[in-house]
């Protein structure tokens, strides 16, 4: 078994062997060891949270990361941001005729270890195999559910709450528009991909967390102006306070990118009340992904919109992302 | 930022409270930086900062990017180009969309690494750009090309762009910002012209925001004292007689030639071609490309904002049936072009 075959999707025999060899090497655990139709997962009660997401990201692997990681992080992310706690996953992959299976291997065990260091469990999978040139290598669909633990919704958000993020914004979009090898440049940024819940679980406890939103396409300017749309308050952030790595600054200028518009995937953008923001950034500096946690900016009543305040005291309209810079970021 | 703050309040002291102040920027880099910054939101009322063209892939003829299409569509044939350039919209569509072989450079040695693993092809290098694009490929043309490696030539002069504008009483520019790159090559000397000829204040800036509002604040301080002439508050970068082998080279392979600069016209001795004796290296001759008559896009004003008589805003297309996923006008593709910059920061 070296490459993947038309058969591997045929529910027979091989798609068995690729089960047995592959997948449950990674993912074992016992929900889906039964191999059945369903997997009985024990939910602690009612308030649970669901979410779901394809990922079709190119380059398959790339500095700081790979698919499958990206389809584990990005689908507990968006429960954690939800104010849940992830609990398990469902992947669904796609494969194309002829994809190596050491590769198939490598994004698998990427997936697993991915979802143990973020304490999920993978309950359910399915594969199919379609024909060579009809997808690009490996597609991932996953599924997650968690607990609802802190309920966020926007209605909470007032004027004068602060605008806090976890951390760098832009690595991704910069890692994977690097990864792609049509501009030969050579640099250090990776990936910020990784699982946030470890980082938001303990922020649920604190009263004047409001709202939580990862920044993936669109990054972090188009999350804000949505934001300013849901709640018809004005969000302001100023430059010198958004935390950006100094290559990842660099390669934008010159590429003519602009980190706010470009994909996180593992920060958060947080929203909370003005006294208890000092607090939630202190919790999170603590964190080995929150050590470049800073307050970025505020909400306001005085305007609409979403707008930053520049380096030289100017102001920038931020809007939704219009133009997708780089398709298949994620 | 206290020394920011302190230019911009100097700025607002030289500015008339009865006179309206218009100063141009001829460079995309200025311009992106300009937007970005939210300069304009922190100017007194009294003065203008227009864009003018510094966006290369704006100017760029419908002409030769049709013949780059015709051309990428040869079997022999792969055509490489700037990545903006793909998405330049013509009435036959865009060497993206219609275009069959090309592949994006980012810099002239690419096209000859093309060249060199392709030897079966004939590799056409859509050569773009005002004078910093035009260095490197006299630079390659020095060291020796590939004998399958051809450029189509679509180089444009700054200075001489910049003449038409003085000349047109409907712009009515009181002082220039001049572009850093183009500068480096050409020099802060190359710009004396406007100073000395037709007393327009022009001052060479760099891209950080600081550095540009110094500029500012030199033009106007000229404008004040009566004091006109070139200076250049990018001295680290930009020498007063540029980089003289660039130009020595530029000056070996290409000939100042009468072109067309898209929705503006033909402007005499504003674009540069290969020079007779390297004709075959020249696209243009080898393939005999001929001209395609320039479609107008209905509604689109890029010829205006290319000279600074309009901002984006005032086209009816803009932000409706013309924005960076689906433009219409050429000003709307590039990080560099007016429209494109505006749409993302107005």
């Amino acid at each position: 078994m070296k490459k993947i075959e038309i058969g591997h999707g045929s529910g027979g025999r091989l798609t068995r062997e690729l089960i047995q060899k592959v997948f449950l090497k990674y993912f074992n655990s016992e929900e889906l060891k039964p191999l059945e139709d369903a997997a009985y997962i024990r939910l602690k009660n009612h308030n649970t949270a669901l979410t779901t997401d394809s990922y079709v990201v190119r380059p398959l692997f790339f500095p700081g990361g790979d698919i499958g990681k990206l389809s584990v992080c990005g689908t507990v992310n968006d429960l954690a941001v939800s104010g849940a706690v992830p609990g398990y996953l469902s992947i669904g992959i796609i494969l194309e005729e002829g994809f190596p299976i050491g590769s198939l291997e490598d994004i698998v065990k990427s997936i697993g270890e991915t979802s143990r260091n973020a304490g999920v469990r993978i309950a359910a999978g399915d594969t199919k195999v379609v024909e060579k040139g009809k997808c690009d290598g490996v597609y991932i669909n996953t599924t997650g559910i968690g607990e609802i633990a802190r309920p966020l919704f926007p209605d909470n958000i007032s004027p004068g709450d602060a605008v806090i993020a976890t951390g760098t914004l832009g690595d991704h979009g910069t890692a994977i528009a690097l990864a792609r090898d049509e501009f030969a440049i050579k640099s250090r940024v990776e990936s910020d991909c990784a699982p946030l819940n470890g980082l938001l679980t303990p922020l649920f406890e604190i009263e004047g967390l409001k709202w939580m939103r990862d920044p993936t396409r669109g990054g972090a300017a188009t999350v804000l102006a949505e934001l300013s749309d849901l709640t018809g308050l004005g969000v302001e952030i100023f430059e010198d306070k958004v935390p950006v790595r100094e290559d990842v600054r660099f390669i934008s200028d010159m590429l003519g990118y602009d980190p706010l518009y470009l994909a996180n995937e593992g920060k958060a953008l947080i929203i909370a009340s003005d006294e208890s923001a000092g607090k939630i950034v202190g919790i999170l500096r603590k964190h080995s992904l929150g050590h470049n946690a800073a307050i970025i900016g505020n909400i306001s009543s005085k305007f609409k919109g979403a707008r930053l305040r520049t380096r030289i005291g100017g102001e920038r309209l931020l809007d939704v992302l219009e133009e997708d810079m780089l398709p298949r970021i994620c | 930022m206290k020394k920011t703050q302190d230019i911009i309040k100097l700025i607002h002291s030289l500015v008339p409270d009865n006179k309206k102040i218009r100063i141009m920027n001829v460079c995309g880099s200025h311009e992106h930086t300009i937007a970005f910054s939210g300069m304009r939101s922190l100017m007194p009322e009294n003065l203008e900062i227009i864009p003018g063209p510094g966006c290369p892939v704006c100017v760029c003829p419908e002409s030769d990017i049709i013949n780059a299409i015709n051309l990428s569509k040869k079997d022999d044939i792969i055509l490489v180009t700037y990545g903006d350039m793909l998405r330049v919209p013509t009435q036959q569509g865009s060497i993206r969309a219609e275009g069959r072989n090309f592949r994006m450079i980012t810099s002239p040695f690419e096209a000859i690494n093309i060249a060199r693993t392709n030897p079966d092809k004939k590799i056409v290098f859509f050569s773009i750009g005002f004078e910093t694009t035009t260095a490197p490929t006299a630079g390659i043309l020095e060291m020796g090309v590939p004998e399958n490696l051809f450029i189509l030539s679509s180089h444009r002069l700054t200075p001489t762009i910049m003449e038409v504008l003085v000349k047109d009483a409907e712009i009515g520019i009181d002082g220039f910002i001049a572009p850093g790159h183009v500068s480096a090559i050409v020099g802060s000397n190359a710009w004396n012209v406007f100073s000395e000829k037709y007393g327009i204040p022009t001052v060479v800036a760099g891209f950080e925001a600081d550095n540009l509002l110094l500029g500012i604040l030199e033009i106007l301080r000229q404008l004040k004292d009566g004091s006109v002439r070139t200076s250049n508050v990018y001295s680290g970068v930009v020498k007063s007689e540029g980089n003289v082998r660039a130009q020595k080279l530029m000056e070996k392979y290409f000939e100042v030639a009468d072109v067309n600069w898209r929705g503006v016209g033909y402007i005499p001795a504003s674009g540069l071609e290969l020079r007779d004796r390297y004709a075959e290296r020249n696209a243009r001759e080898v393939f005999e490309l001929e001209e395609i008559k320039e479609a107008k896009i209905p509604g689109c004003i890029c010829g205006a904002i290319i000279l600074g008589k309009a901002y984006p805003s005032a086209c009816k297309l803009f932000k409706k049936a013309c924005t960076p996923k689906a433009p219409k006008g050429p000003c709307m593709v590039s990080f560099e072009g007016a429209c494109n910059i505006w749409y993302k920061t107005n």
